[in-house]
């Protein structure tokens, strides 16, 4: 006799899986991975190493600690049964996090400090939200900006502590002495853009980048448009910047932002992390234009030259309103449109009447 | 992935080639006495007492219409049997024993041409009625009640969408009978009095495209034009496939006629043309077998034909061992069954036969593929979260109600949520 199981509608699954779309982001990583070992060689090795040591690990052993056993005699039975919902996510989840925290840290960084940044991400930001899916803070950029503001002192003082958040050295120098155009003539935009400059080990290699951002975007495992959005926002609140600041070079000041610091990684590989982001197209809309706007606040008025994941950390603090089901619709309304090129305008003109200290 | 998701595999291909068995002598037939519109029924008959071809055996009874049930064999009453019927539920079934002569029943005459011509709205109705005819699109709402609308009618469309996958019985009732198709959209066009007419069917059947325009030659006094819609699922939803092919846009909860539209599935139009011209019930119709879990054929059947017999004729189930999840219907929004013995009946389209396949559900990862996909543009993933914490308020305002259970957010889902029963639980929910 034939067995007929009980099932509701649809029978029929997509051919996609979560572990897939992790999967894609670690594949994406690759150009970045390489480029950071072929640049910092074995120090980026070993830091990559022990940010996934640690963040896969501990995920691991909160994971176990937050299910309850199932009642058995032995010993090794009841760890086991802690395990039984663990899958392939639980390691490919925490994968991505720590090759992107890796990328963000200066290759010179202290272990500990790795081992400090990494066990903040995983533990604080995510494990004790509830895990996969359930954390509100990118991880990689709380892990980050934990060790930025605990352990400080690494990452001043000598030059091989890069500078003070995200950012590379271009941006310190930017403050430091050189000033724009000044700068250009340390760090040509070529050299930006390849990748040739000290910074953070992920985030110096703009091509590199690009190449794992155009095949998440085939691959269609990151949103384009928080990524657009991001990008567009940056682009033209630095462009009102460039054009109040340096009107013969705000092409190349536009630029120059762009390819320095941390901007091009985490537009890439953080803002589009799906866990933090709003669920609707107008709410990824949004969301994209904060963090764009945040990034240009600190980069032109903070105390710090660089603060992509700061932006990002909080941007993810208004996804919930975004998301609050009162207002949020997945339809691009004419209202969402005019209030996105407002916000954008206002923004702008925050920006020209700001910068240079001469409003 | 994170995308919008419009495509979904259909699987016709290949069941278009397989042969259509013709399997029209069933020894016995089997006619549910309720149905799922009708809850309850009544029959007309005693044991032994001899029925034609299109006697009417019984009546079903719905909450604001009666629906006639017709023989579909000549023969003897035999008795009741408890049978499943399209909806999954066990009802009681009468049965007749098949003496295979076929013999019509007296009323069965063919109308004249003439005849037709001096037939007015009423008539239609009535004659209609009288066949018991049914929305064969899978919906069973009774035809009538459309036709009777006061509001003006402009056009009347014919859907030839069939976008679930694995159906074919549309397709293939395009492809050999064109000409009934069309005759039924005029008598329906007549019957609402609409100016216009509009088969829609999906655009990459060119072949049925060509065939439904050669056809339409014969008829170039009526206003009747073949609009193709996109491939897209679900573009057989008849607001989708309104909007798509005479571009008005219906919002939901309406009714079609205010807009001036009237839809029928183009099999239920052939049922209109036997009604009309030859004063027949449906008597047969086209199921399709197929999955990875059965033999997979096609079949011409007569109705209250049991689908255990058709199993077993296309050569029964493979693997046994493996379990297996039975739909009667499509792979996105049919009916989920647990025993064979299915008594065919007019909207009975197809049995689908699939090994079990256990999925794992992940976390939620937010991606939103489930938002961006929803034909009715709500956002599913919000619905679930304010049904986990039973939050009434907040699935009024996330307007679960508008959902049609087309099944994509389960189905786009990376993490293999079962959304689509997330969106039922939150309706029943809702409802309490």
């Amino acid at each position: 006799m034939m067995q007929a199981v009980k099932q509701t509608s649809p029978y029929i699954r997509k051919d996609v899986s979560t572990k897939r779309m992790m999967i894609d982001v670690l594949i994406a990583l690759i150009p970045v991975v390489a480029f950071s070992i072929y640049r910092f060689g074995g120090d980026a090795i070993l830091r990559i190493l022990v940010s996934l040591v640690v963040m896969i690990g501990l995920e691991a052993l909160v994971f176990g600690i937050m299910h309850k056993p199932a009642k058995a005699d032995k010993w090794m039975d009841r760890v086991k049964s802690r395990y039984a919902e663990y899958t392939i996510n639980n390691i490919t989840a925490p994968a991505v996090s720590a090759v992107i925290f890796a990328m963000l840290v200066p290759s010179k960084l202290p272990i500990y400090a790795v081992v400090i940044g990494a066990a903040f991400g995983i533990v604080i930001a995510k494990m004790l939200f509830g895990g996969l899916g359930s954390n509100i803070f990118n991880v990689a950029a709380a892990g980050r900006i934990f060790i930025a503001l605990a352990v400080t002192n690494m990452f001043d003082g000598s030059y091989l502590g890069v500078d003070l958040v995200a950012g590379g050295t271009a941006l310190t120098s930017l403050r430091s002495g050189l000033g724009f155009p000044g700068v250009l003539n340390s760090y040509s935009l070529i050299e930006l853009f390849f990748g040739n400059v000290p910074g953070a080990m992920g985030e110096i290699s703009a091509a590199a980048i690009l190449i794992g951002a155009v095949y998440l975007l085939i691959r269609k495992s990151a949103d384009y448009r928080v990524m657009l959005s991001t990008a567009l926002t940056f682009t033209v609140l630095m462009l009102f910047a460039g054009i109040k600041l340096y009107p013969d070079l705000a092409l190349e000041y536009v630029l120059f932002h762009l390819f320095s610091g941390g901007l091009m990684f985490g537009m890439v590989f953080m803002v589009t992390d799906p866990v933090t982001s709003p669920v609707t197209r107008p709410g990824r809309w949004l969301y994209g234009l904060l963090v764009g706007v945040v990034i240009v606040l600190i980069r032109l008025f903070g105390a710090y030259p660089e603060g992509v994941a700061f932006a990002i950390l909080f941007a993810n603090m208004f996804v919930p309103l975004i998301d609050y089901p009162k207002w949020a619709t997945n339809k691009i309304k004419p209202a969402f449109i005019v209030s996105y090129i407002v916000l954008l305008v206002v923004f702008s003109l925050v920006v020209f009447f700001g910068v240079g200290g001469t409003v | 992935m994170i995308a919008k998701t419009k495509y979904i595999p259909d699987g016709k291909k290949e069941l278009k080639e397989l042969p259509i068995v013709h399997y029209l002598d069933a020894n016995y037939v089997y006619y549910p006495v309720t149905s799922a519109r009708c809850p309850e029924g009544e029959t007309c008959v005693r044991g032994g007492q001899f029925v034609k071809v299109g006697e009417v055996v019984g009546t079903r009874k719905g909450a604001f219409f009666e629906q006639p049930m017709h023989a579909t064999v000549s023969g003897e009453v035999v008795g009741y049997e408890k049978h499943i019927d399209n909806s999954g539920k066990v009802v009681d079934c009468l049965i007749v024993k098949n003496d295979k002569k076929y013999e019509l029943h007296e009323s069965i005459v063919e109308r004249t041409d003439d005849e037709i011509a001096a037939l007015n709205k009423e008539d239609y109705i009535q004659i209609i009625k009288d066949a018991g005819l049914v929305g064969l699109g899978g919906s069973a709402f009774p035809t009538y009640i459309k036709l009777e609308t006061k509001d003006p009618i402009d056009v009347v469309i014919a859907n030839g969408v069939e976008c679930e996958p694995n159906l074919i019985a549309d397709y293939s009732l395009m492809m050999n009978n064109p000409r009934e198709i069309i005759k039924g959209l005029i008598y329906a066009m007549n019957a609402s009095g609409a100016k216009r007419g509009v088969i829609a069917i999906k655009k990459k059947y060119k072949e049925i495209e060509e065939r439904l325009k050669f056809v339409l030659q014969e008829f170039t006094e009526f206003d009747i034009k073949v609009v193709t819609v996109g491939n897209f699922y679900p573009q057989g939803w008849e607001l989708a496939m309104i909007r798509n092919a005479l571009g008005i846009k219906i919002p939901q909860g309406e009714l079609l006629s205010k807009y001036g539209v009237l839809n029928f599935n183009v099999s239920t139009l052939q049922s209109i043309y036997n009604a009309v011209k030859k004063r027949l019930p449906v008597l047969e119709r086209l199921f399709t077998i197929s999955g990875d879990g059965v033999q997979n054929k096609n079949f011409r059947a007569r109705i209250g034909t049991l689908i255990t017999d058709l199993v077993e004729l296309a050569g029964g189930y493979t693997n046994e061992e493996a379990p297996k999840v039975m739909i009667l219907g499509g792979p996105m929004m049919g009916t989920n069954i647990l025993r064979d013995d299915v008594v065919m009946t007019h909207t009975t389209t197809s049995l689908i036969v699939m090994n079990e396949k256990i999925d794992k559900e992940e976390p939620c990862v937010h991606c939103a593929s489930c938002v961006y996909s929803c034909p009715v543009e709500i956002q599913p993933v919000q619905i679930m979260n304010a049904y986990k914490v039973r939050d009434k308020e907040m699935l009024k305002v996330l307007e679960v109600n508008k959902c049609i259970e087309c099944g994509l957010c389960s189905f786009v889902c990376p993490s293999k949520i079962h959304l689509t029963e997330y969106m039922r639980n939150g309706k029943r929910f809702l409802a309490k």
